[in-house]
């Protein structure tokens, strides 16, 4: 028989059944739409917790702390050791495989005068080569500090934002434009020597990075370690002399060695690599592994429950086919009589129970997009209060190839819930069609 | 007719043996004959003799236990499931006693079926199915499904449906067994007329003895055994032509019938095409 046949006895059998035809394909329906607004949640979650962690810093980057958190087996924080960070520390960790950057960083807190306008911002001093390799954001002007010219100042957007006016009565705040006003920055850890003047120093080299998502890039300011060296000396020498001492040994070791690996499929090795060199380290990573854990149980538990209903509408369609098998014994017996080919009457019942789940599905993804729409729209709240978390995103997220795979799975249930039947049909002998009753 | 016809059917100790329980039932009992081209043979035989079976049997619906079937050289028992298939729709036509027309389809639609398996194109089957039903006279009941026909005009869809593909042999199991006498006649006429027609093979079982005087020959069949075989030799047209009156005369009379309403029949059939009203139980 032709393809073209084939399909248009297919649709004439279908419709010659209208109601059981159209409750077996509700059953799909059911089914497909069960799989795909459960699937679509479980992905929506995922997402929502990837945006969260992109928040908080990129994925890839390890931290070693001074304060190193200890962390027991199942990642429960169980106390915190001081770590002394040094070169030799930053060599060590430079040798460790799938490391692509390094980088020590000095931390300082630091205030920004604009007039009679302050703000404390938190001023990280690092090599000036990594800004590339740590995938720093883009400037809206200037440039990052390099070997040849290493006094530039990255400035954050933020951190020119918030300037109050610190002797006013009232809590004035306002932004400052560092291209035109003058904005200098001091120092706070010691205590200025009395007959010394404060040290200060004007931001004339300043750079802006692009507003982004992480907040690291959004409110410290960045500077080249060695620079900062420089100025951290001349402002030592106008403490007193107690001071003096403590400030130059205070950055002989690192708050903080940053790292950042080539994929973030080496993140927990690295981490563990530097964990055997024994230092505690920290990453994105961490809190995200667990979070995944928890997202991928709940779409599976989703899927689960969509699978469920997907098997009760396959058992349907099986159901169905052996009942029009049974009706329409005679008329194989007549086909086969006919000149009817076997496979001709397998393909014929086969593919009446793969359109059955193929149209199922069509129909079903329609409605889930509906569904979806009306999670996204409604359901947040809820959604919310289950996961646990501030979901910003959206909560049912339906990718581009889920419509086709649940289409494609719907006519596979169809197929593979219609072969069994099919296989009987051809099994009725032709003698069927001889026999007079009927 | 000079030339022998070629034997387009053979059988040779043919035995089909059911089982029951420990009994065995010889359903067909080492049964050989031939059936030559263009010849109408009739297996004749009271309900339960094994004609039927025979008939099962050459159409390869039921396998032999032993013996040989060979249909246009084909040995059919030894054949799969597949190529008899296939064998039917190049060389098989089938007139069955219940019509066996799919109720969901119209007339035309039932006449096309054989030559959907034959993968013919669609517009070319219309057509043909189209000039079938026009040949038995149904032109205006191409869109009627079976249920909105009389039993005569079912049977005359399903004479159609067994030539539309212009098969070499037609099995017919008791075509007229469902319907009366005046449309027996119809049916039968437009059995023999189809066959000469096209110089078709038809192997024809019934019960009744009057319907096998339209047959070449006649095969007598008691419990599974042939008693006897009559052969009537008739070459001309012309006598056939009369030879069919005179049948059909007789089949009326034998059934306390009227007799001048046969001739009337009769009459019409020596147009190729019975006239509509004809179809006597609308």
């Amino acid at each position: 028989m032709r393809i073209s046949d084939l399909l248009k006895l297919a649709f004439r059998n279908l419709l010659r059944r209208k109601a059981r035809t159209a409750l077996t394909v509700i059953g799909v329906v059911i089914g497909t739409i069960s799989i795909v607004v459960m699937v679509s949640i479980g992905i929506g979650v995922n997402q929502s917790f990837d945006e969260m962690i992109m928040q908080s810093g990129s994925m890839t980057i390890i931290r070693v702390q001074k304060y190193g958190s200890i962390y027991d087996d199942d990642g429960n924080y169980i106390g915190s050791k001081e770590q002394v960070l040094d070169d030799s520390v930053v060599e060590q960790i430079k040798g460790v495989a799938h490391v692509k950057a390094v980088t020590p960083i000095i931390r300082k807190y630091v205030s920004l005068y604009s007039g009679k306008y302050q703000n404390g911002v938190t001023l990280y001093a690092m090599n000036s080569e990594v800004f590339d390799a740590f995938e720093f954001p883009p400037l809206q002007y200037g440039s990052y500090p390099t070997k040849e010219n290493p006094s530039a100042v990255v400035l954050s957007p933020q951190s020119m934002q918030y300037f109050y006016y610190y002797s006013g009565r009232n809590f004035d705040e306002k932004s400052v434009d560092p291209l035109t006003e003058k904005v200098t920055f001091k120092f706070q850890e010691y205590q200025t020597h009395p007959r010394k003047k404060e040290f200060e120093l004007a931001l004339t080299d300043v750079a802006m990075m692009e507003e982004t998502d992480n907040w690291e890039y959004s409110y410290n300011i960045y500077m080249d370690i060695e620079y900062f060296r420089e100025i951290w000396a001349k402002y030592a020498n106008t403490l007193k002399l107690e001071d003096r001492k403590k400030a130059i040994s205070s950055i002989e070791t690192y708050e903080e060695i940053r790292i950042n690996v080539d994929n973030i499929n080496n993140v927990s090795k690295v981490q563990d690599d530097i964990k055997a060199l024994g230092y505690a380290t920290y990453s994105e990573m961490q809190y995200l592994e667990p979070l995944k854990e928890t997202s991928r149980i709940l779409q599976m538990v989703l899927g689960a429950i969509g699978s469920i209903a997907m098997i009760v509408s396959a058992i349907n369609i099986a159901n169905t086919m052996v009942m029009s098998i049974y009706e329409r014994t005679k008329e194989i017996g007549i086909m086969k009589v006919l000149g009817c080919l076997v496979r001709d009457v397998k393909r014929q019942f086969l593919l009446e129970a793969g359109l059955i789940g193929l149209l199922g599905g069509i129909v079903g993804i329609i409605i889930s997009y509906v569904l979806s729409h009306l999670i996204n729209t409604y359901g947040s709240g809820i959604m919310g209060s289950i996961v646990g978390t501030e979901t910003t995103g959206a909560l049912s997220v339906i990718p581009f190839w889920l419509p086709f795979a649940a289409a494609a799975f719907g006519m596979l249930v169809g197929l593979l819930s219609g072969y069994f039947p099919a296989r009987r049909a051809t099994r009725i002998r032709a003698i069927e069609a001889m026999k007079t009753e009927g | 007719m000079e030339k022998e016809p070629e034997k387009i059917i053979e059988l040779i100790n043919v035995k089909k043996v059911y089982r029951m329980g420990n009994e065995k039932i010889y359903a067909v009992d080492d049964v050989s004959f031939d059936i030559k081209k263009g010849e109408f043979c009739c297996l004749l035989g009271t309900s339960g003799s094994g004609k039927s079976t025979l008939l099962n049997l050459m159409a390869g619906i039921e396998k032999a236990t032993s013996g040989k079937i060979i249909i246009k050289g084909k040995n059919i028992p030894k054949m799969n499931e597949n190529s008899l298939a296939k064998f039917r729709q190049r060389y098989l036509g089938f007139v069955f006693q219940a019509y066996n027309l799919i109720n969901s389809m119209t007339a035309i639609e039932n006449v096309e079926f054989p030559l959907v398996f034959k993968r013919v194109r669609p517009k070319k089957r219309k057509k043909l199915a189209k000039e079938m039903l026009i040949k038995v006279g149904l032109e205006s009941r191409l869109a009627h499904k079976p249920k909105e026909m009389s039993g005569g005009q079912q049977q005359r869809v399903g004479i159609a449906r067994a030539f539309v593909a212009k098969p070499e042999i037609v099995f017919a199991d008791e075509p007229t067994g469902n319907l009366d006498t005046r449309t027996t006649i119809e049916v039968m006429e437009l059995i023999k007329q189809m066959a000469r027609d096209n110089n078709q093979t038809i192997v024809m079982v019934t019960h009744d003895r009057s319907l096998a005087a339209y047959a070449d020959k006649i095969i007598h069949i008691l419990d599974g055994k042939i008693q006897s075989i009559e052969v009537t030799e008739r070459n001309k047209q012309e006598d056939m032509q009369e030879h069919l009156k005179e049948v059909s005369r007789q089949l009326l009379l034998d059934r306390g019938g009227d007799v001048t309403a046969a001739e009337a029949e009769s009459a019409a059939t020596e147009t190729p095409k019975p006239p509509e009203e004809n179809a006597t139980d609308i």
